[in-house]
């Protein structure tokens, strides 16, 4: 067996990936183009890089911040919902719709910056994401239409866990239907244990399986659906979830490493209750190793960095080596698994929504 | 305006967008993530902006779609304006998805690619979706593990069946392509997935308990053939749970991959009746093999040995899946406390 503290002797380079970060926020090279209409996501993964790395007050001026809030709220869809960027530049909703992957990762931006959420629109929100729920229970990115209709190839987990994540911060689930909510993603389990993007699709995969639980385990208050990590229901997810770990994780047997999914799959088996049962120091070896010499993370060694790939990374870390638990001097907070965000911001943003719900 | 290569026009210079005003995207004074846009880029932007303003639905609308997607292949308003266009124009949905044809080798990565796809097909809706399927078939050879492509498959399946038009001879066919890509490949684990679907979930399948022999065989043949395979176990696994069946019965075939001298068969496997691994193993076959070692364990566990099963999971956590070490001891524990 071999010895992988041996092979891999890579330092954390902290400095590195908070500039790798503080670059892409002032600007993103022309390959990453096909961004442009989720320019949001991609702005999460650079905030909430700097925050995981507890850099991101000391780094970055109120001023910028403030810019950033500003551009995050012109985002904010008139009737409810944020788009990805502002590359319509309009306020017709037709050509310029809210998106959900975009509106679960702008309200999350806007708390890792401590904005005020007063301007949060929330009925426009909850009906928003009932536009865009389908009869099976699936999310579309968009609000359906007759060129466009709810079902389809898009509207999957990752969608659903959007839907549900927005309506868990908004401690609202008036927007979604939960009952097909849940009764869609357990459809998604496969004959592997782990779970698929949508029902009936044969394979399991990291990303979807994160999601899944991720999913389950918000509705369990509102469906009675067991908790993945007191249930029995799910020992084959994390059967299959730890066997993902080939040092870092790969996403499906017989697949490369890739460092999303030390997320994806540590995100599960954390939610399955067993975050001390991943080989932390493997999975360390394999995602320092993917670091990129001046700073950011690629998907594997040798690869050039993206903030994707840099935040789930971090991420990753955050899970296994957070403070509480750190005996590596990585010096990462601490991450909220389900929600996919410092648990700090978590904390805030619980109050946070309180505080408006008893402003309003 | 400034663009990035000498030989490119920009769309202000061409007389088939001179009545066209473009909008500029305004970013406010503090855009996060500004992308460095391409001169082409951001020009077909401008003109887009115009054009989606004015609900134009025209074949110079279509062009700049095109144009814009060949560069940003996940602009999904893009996309849906395109085939909002495409409708309104009533154009033919066949050329399409010949584009789409070429378009998806570039882009197999790509969502909005196959979401466009499954809504063309729904709209030819063919009588005979052999050629789609035939499509599907070839995209998968230089891709063999594309995510997409095999969800797309999926769909293709399901929402023929469903208007009744998947024939029994496509379905055998398909089943006969399914294991040639498990021949080539005998670890594709998407391909496993679909002959699960093949035999298992597809509506009408016909592995119920009564045929479920053959499919038990198939995986034990494939087990045998690649010891180490994951996928080949997994599906065993599968099946043995979907059709709440015990691991037990099945121990002749696995016990030779556990390497353990206690447990060689004791009773005579003449009457087995399912696939035996060749004996002696092949000397390339490193052993034991751990999936066979936690077959193995699950299998006394089932039997109620839990003292034994306990030692099989300590061996996998101290020997011969460290990778997996606090897994194993996790299972060591729990046969313990049970």
């Amino acid at each position: 067996m071999t010895d992988f503290t041996s092979v891999q002797q890579n330092t954390f380079k902290r400095n590195g990936h908070i500039n790798y970060f503080l670059r892409c926020l002032k600007a993103l090279p022309t390959a990453a183009q096909g961004s442009d209409s989720n320019r949001i996501t991609a702005a999460f993964f650079c905030i909430s890089g700097l925050d995981l790395l507890g850099a991101l007050f000391e780094k970055t001026s109120a001023e910028q911040r403030n810019g950033w809030i500003d551009w995050i709220w012109s985002l904010q869809a008139p009737t409810g919902g944020f788009r990805g960027s502002n590359f319509m530049t309009t306020h017709n909703d037709d050509t310029s719709p809210a998106h959900i992957p975009s509106t679960y990762t702008a309200l999350l931006t806007l708390s890792i910056l401590r904005a005020p959420l007063d301007r949060l629109n929330i009925p426009g929100l909850i009906n928003f994401l009932r536009s865009c729920q389908a009869k099976d229970g699936s999310f579309s990115p968009t609000p359906g239409d007759e060129v466009y209709p709810n079902e389809g190839f898009q509207s999957d987990v990752r969608m659903v866990y959007c839907a549900t994540v927005v309506s868990d911060i908004i401690r609202d689930f008036s927007g979604i239907d939960v009952e097909s909510t849940k009764q869609f993603i357990l459809n998604c389990q496969t004959w592997e244990g782990g779970f698929a993007s949508r029902p009936g699709i044969i394979e399991a995969q990291g990303g979807t399986t994160y999601c899944s639980l991720a999913t389950l385990s918000i509705l369990n208050k509102q469906t009675g659906i067991p908790l993945p990590n007191e249930s029995h229901q799910f020992q084959d997810t994390l059967r299959w979830s730890i066997s993902r770990q080939m040092g870092g994780f790969q996403g499906r047997p017989g697949k490369l490493e890739d460092v999303c999914y030390s997320l994806w799959c540590g995100g599960a088996i954390s939610i399955l209750g067993h975050s001390e049962l991943i080989n932390r120091q493997a999975d360390r070896s394999f995602l320092l190793s993917a670091q990129f010499p001046i700073g950011g993370f690629g998907k594997e060694p040798e690869d050039y960095p993206d903030p994707f790939h840099s935040y789930l990374a971090l991420a990753a870390l955050s899970l296994t080596h957070s403070q509480e638990e750190d005996d590596v001097g990585l010096g990462l907070k601490r991450l909220h698994a389900v929600w996919n965000v410092g648990q700090d911001t978590a904390d805030w943003l619980k109050s946070e929504i309180s505080r408006i719900k008893a402003n309003s | 305006m400034s663009v990035a290569t000498s030989s490119y026009i920009p769309l202000v210079d061409r007389s088939v967008w001179h009545d066209v005003k473009p909008i500029a995207q305004d970013d406010g004074p503090n855009p996060v993530v500004p992308i460095m846009y391409s001169g082409e880029y951001r020009d077909a932007m401008d003109y887009f902006r115009a054009i989606a303003a004015a609900e134009e639905r025209s074949e110079r609308a279509l062009e700049l779609t095109e144009t814009i997607i060949r560069m940003n292949p996940a602009h999904y308003t893009v996309w849906q304006y395109r085939m909002a266009t495409l409708l309104a124009l009533q154009k033919n949905l066949d050329d399409e998805l010949q584009l789409m044809n070429e378009f998806a080798v570039q882009n197999l990565k790509s969502y909005q690619v196959w979401h466009h796809r499954l809504l063309l097909l729904t709209h030819i809706s063919p009588e005979d979706p052999s050629v789609e399927i035939e499509y599907l078939h070839r995209s998968l050879l230089p891709d063999p593990k594309n995510y997409h492509t095999w969800a797309y498959l999926h769909w293709l399946y399901s929402h023929f069946h469903t208007l009744g038009r998947i024939s029994d001879q496509l379905w055998h066919d398909e089943l006969t392509w399914c294991e040639e890509m498990l021949r080539v490949d005998g670890r594709n684990n998407s391909a496993w997935g679909w002959r699960w679907y093949l035999r298992v979930a597809r509506p009408d399948a016909e592995t119920g308990k009564d045929g479920l022999k053959p499919e038990l065989d198939y995986a034990l043949r494939a087990i045998h053939l690649i010891p180490h395979n994951v996928s080949a176990w997994n599906y065993l696994r599968g099946l043995l749970r979907h059709f709440k069946l015990l691991l037990t019965p099945l121990l002749p075939a696995i016990l030779p991959y556990t390497a353990q001298a206690s447990s060689q068969p004791t009773e005579s496997t003449d009457n087995f009746g399912f696939p035996l691994p060749p004996g002696p193993l092949p000397n390339d076959t490193p052993l034991p093999v751990p999936l066979a070692l936690e077959y193995l364990a699950d299998a006394l566990l089932e039997q109620g040995s839990n003292g034994e099963a306990g030692e099989v999971f300590a061996d996998l956590s101290s020997n011969y899946d460290r990778m997996r070490a606090g897994y194993w001891e996790y299972r060591r524990r729990e046969c313990v406390e049970q």
